[in-house]
């Protein structure tokens, strides 16, 4: 099988029924790898990304058999290694390297999970609110569907103005998520946002009331010294990883053992650069936390990873119609079917409905 | 697809040619030899060469599993080690049922094991090593010269006992690879003979006459200490890791800054494992290099490892009852298309094995040689034949 070319269709629809990202419409980019067979690898990223598409593809991917798509993640990161760390040409190597080894599992009709090797992923997953804007109505009845549909246990939220507003608001949302299964775990998602000195002020403070799980980015993302002086200061582990883009960067928080659970986002990192990171991480006895994917793919993962703890989860089946995922989140665990490939399948009636010419400038990827 | 069932076969073998490092001079030319066979219900067996121990205790954890399901497998195995931990000769009964795994989802798949790691090319740089404690210098150069003329531009020596045996035997090495290069890479192996200090101390003399690109195991597996002191006293790099057995065991080293190039194998839990260690190293930007292996089997893997250097070659002649598809070309392992290991079991040969052992000069594996770690025994009498 050889790839033969690229299309890609720029989407925007109106935000759906349940409220995602306060009002922003869920927009984004569908990538489809063409072959000289009837497969073509799909994926679907946040931004516009076609120029850079584009160009990887026609300087890299033409005439490649895909079944080689590690290697040609490394040929990617080679051929570019000069601009690999800007947002844009890396979001867009990580969204080919999704294609590409969904045409690998294709190739043989088996389920992405399988042609990774992994038993059949059934992983904890974490419900995520990555809308800080919620007032704590909306925010109650984010968690309560949630738990009520899917069964999450576990939850993440992002702090509030200070620390009375987060034990407020994890007071909510460890009442919307209890069940008879017991206390639910709960987590801090600081995004970056504070130094090591508020984190340790806010977490120390949130503390004396909620036993947090992790907080994610309690330091910005490359302070290994500061995030290692949040983690010898607070209970809860803590999580970075994300917006990384190198496995390199992740070197001193290994060194330093700044970070007790590492985040790997296949979205900036594909599945290649996501599978090197895990067993990394594995190397230094840290587990890994997957980042939310549309249609939760990350999941596919969990089985071919020996230490993953837990999949990010910020909507938990597609609530537009464009498309459709075999990842199902059933009593607080995201399963992966059978369908092969990553199990994504696009509506493309409904896509060229939603198809625009121009992205939203506020919108959300996931 | 399901697994069935598996069946060990041991045979000894009679290498073409003797081999030695330091610690067993004399050499040896007769060798045990394992072969894994795991079975499905549909008519595809995988192999692994080399078939370790306490496979009964760990067949129950992939009986009736998806040979497709590899790493997952892996993890099971590897977590029933807990206790008794995934080492030793244990450690090898985990990485031959993981080798015969991938064996079959390649072959399922119809694809050399390469493509199904997700290589681009079957293709991997090798370098000469002849375990060459044991030859004569006539036979030494001869090695080299064959692997040259083969276009391999790198030697590894064996060295330990005898520095201005070891400086001469390095001269005969450049020169024998010489016609493959005009400077060709040369590195040496002590297998653990030297304390951290006499590492420094024989390395340095070797310097001043030799630039070498690594040496190998200059301090025990574990003494990351002693192995970081050679690798910041030397220029050349520190290369260790055959004697580790997981992701593990390497961790230390490389949180340690210990290493510089590490040697990775089969017996670092598998392939599964092997990829592990790998990529572990690949985060913190050090080159592996594969193990030697017999039929170079390895090389199926290191083609699809990124951070790969050069993979070992020795070719000692154990490959009766094989028949493998690759071939050394221009300095390269070129791997062909026969899917999985690319090996296939000639159990005719195999048969006749078993039925008339072959004889020979056995002791496996190689024992550590009295002084190591603390003065250095030098060959006997008649122990070496330079
Ligand atoms: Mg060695």
């Amino acid at each position: 099988m050889r790839i033969t070319g690229l299309e890609t269709t720029l989407f925007a629809c109106p935000p759906a029924g349940r409220r995602r990202t306060a009002g922003a419409p869920f927009a984004g980019c569908v990538v489809g790898l063409l072959t000289d067979s009837k497969l073509s690898g799909i994926a679907i990223g946040g931004s516009d990304l076609r120029v850079e598409l584009a160009a990887l593809t026609r300087q890299f991917l033409k005439g490649e058999d895909p079944r080689a798509a590690p290697a040609l993640w490394q040929r990617m990161m080679d051929g570019r290694a000069r601009s690999a760390g800007r947002a844009k040409t890396r979001a867009a190597m990580a969204l080919l390297d999704l294609s590409l080894w969904d045409l690998k599992a294709k190739a043989n009709d088996e389920p992405l999970w399988k042609t990774l090797g992994g038993s059949r992923p059934r992983v904890n997953a974490v419900a995520s609110c990555s809308d800080g804007t919620l007032n704590d109505t909306e925010l109650v009845k984010w968690f309560t569907d949630l738990a009520r549909e899917f069964g999450f246990k576990s939850g993440m939220l992002r702090p509030g103005r200070d620390a009375g507003t987060d034990r407020r608001r994890l007071g909510r949302v460890r009442k919307a998520l209890s069940s008879d299964a017991g206390e639910p775990e709960l987590a801090i998602d600081a995004a970056g946002n504070w130094t090591a000195e508020q984190a340790i002020r806010r977490a120390r403070e949130v503390e004396r009331r909620f036993d947090l799980a992790w907080i994610a980015l309690a330091a910005p993302r490359r302070d290994a010294t500061g995030l290692k002086k949040v983690s010898d200061s607070v209970r809860a582990a803590l999580c970075a990883g994300r917006g990384l883009r190198f496995p390199g960067d992740f070197q001193p928080h290994f060194q330093e053992r700044s970070i007790d659970l590492v985040q790997v986002d296949i979205g900036l990192n594909g599945i290649t650069g996501a599978l090197q990171l895990a067993d990394a991480a594995f190397g230094f006895e840290l587990p890994v936390m997957l980042c939310a994917a549309p249609g939760n793919i990350q999941a596919q993962l969990a089985g071919a990873m020996p230490y993953v703890m837990n999949v990010e989860v910020t909507a938990p089946r597609p609530t537009e119609e464009l498309f459709t995922t075999d990842v199902r989140i059933e009593d607080g665990h995201a399963v992966a079917g059978d369908a092969p490939g990553n199990g994504l399948g696009l509506n493309r009636a409904a896509l060229a409905r939603a198809a625009v010419q121009k992205l939203p400038a506020r919108s959300s990827g996931r | 697809m399901k697994i069935t069932g598996y069946r060990v076969e041991q045979y000894l073998m009679r290498l073409d040619r003797a081999i030695a490092d330091c610690n067993l001079a004399s050499g040896v030319d007769l060798l045990p030899g394992s072969i894994l066979f795991l079975e499905t219900d549909e008519n595809i067996t995988g192999i692994a060469l080399g078939a370790g121990a306490g496979l009964d205790g760990l067949f129950k954890f992939i009986e009736g599993a998806d040979p497709r399901e590899v790493v997952g497998l892996w993890c099971r195995m590897n977590d029933s080690l807990h206790k008794i931990g995934n080492r030793g000769i244990t450690s090898f009964g985990l990485s031959a049922f993981d080798m015969a795994l991938w064996d079959l989802k390649a072959k399922i798949e119809d694809a050399p094991l390469w493509r199904t790691l997700g290589a681009r090319e079957g293709r991997v740089k090798a370098y000469a090593s002849g375990l060459d404690y044991c030859l004569t210098d006539e036979e030494l150069f001869a090695f080299y010269r064959r692997m040259a003329e083969l276009g391999i531009d790198s030697g590894k020596l064996k060295v330990g006992l005898d520095l201005n045996a070891d400086m001469r035997r390095l001269g005969i090495m450049r020169e024998a690879l010489s016609v493959a290069s005009r400077s060709p890479a040369l590195m040496i192996d002590s297998n653990e003979y030297w304390s951290p200090k006499q590492a420094v101390r024989w390395i340095r003399r070797m310097e001043e006459k030799f630039d070498l690109i690594w040496v190998e195991e200059p301090a025990r597996r574990w003494d990351y200490h002693g192995l970081r002191q050679v690798s910041r006293q030397v220029k050349a790099a520190v290369a260790t890791g055959e004697n580790l057995h997981s992701v593990a065991d390497v961790y230390p080293l490389i949180a340690n800054r210990a290493v510089d190039v590490l040697n990775v194998w089969t017996g670092h839990s598998g392939v599964t494992g092997c990829l592990q260690v790998a990529r572990l190293a690949q985060a913190f930007d050090l080159p592996v290099s594969m193990m030697n292996a017999q039929a170079n089997y390895m090389a199926q893997v290191a083609a699809a490892i990124p951070n790969h250097w050069m993979m070992e070659v020795v070719d000692p002649g154990r490959e009766h009852c094989l028949k493998f598809d690759n071939r050394i070309e221009d300095g390269f392992i070129v791997l062909g298309e026969s899917p999985g290991w690319g090996v296939e079991v000639d159990e005719k040969k195999l048969k006749e094995l078993q039925a008339h052992p072959p004889t020979g000069r056995g002791q496996f594996p190689f024992p550590r040689r009295e002084g190591a770690g603390r003065y250095i025994v030098p060959p006997a009498k008649g122990e070496v034949p330079w």
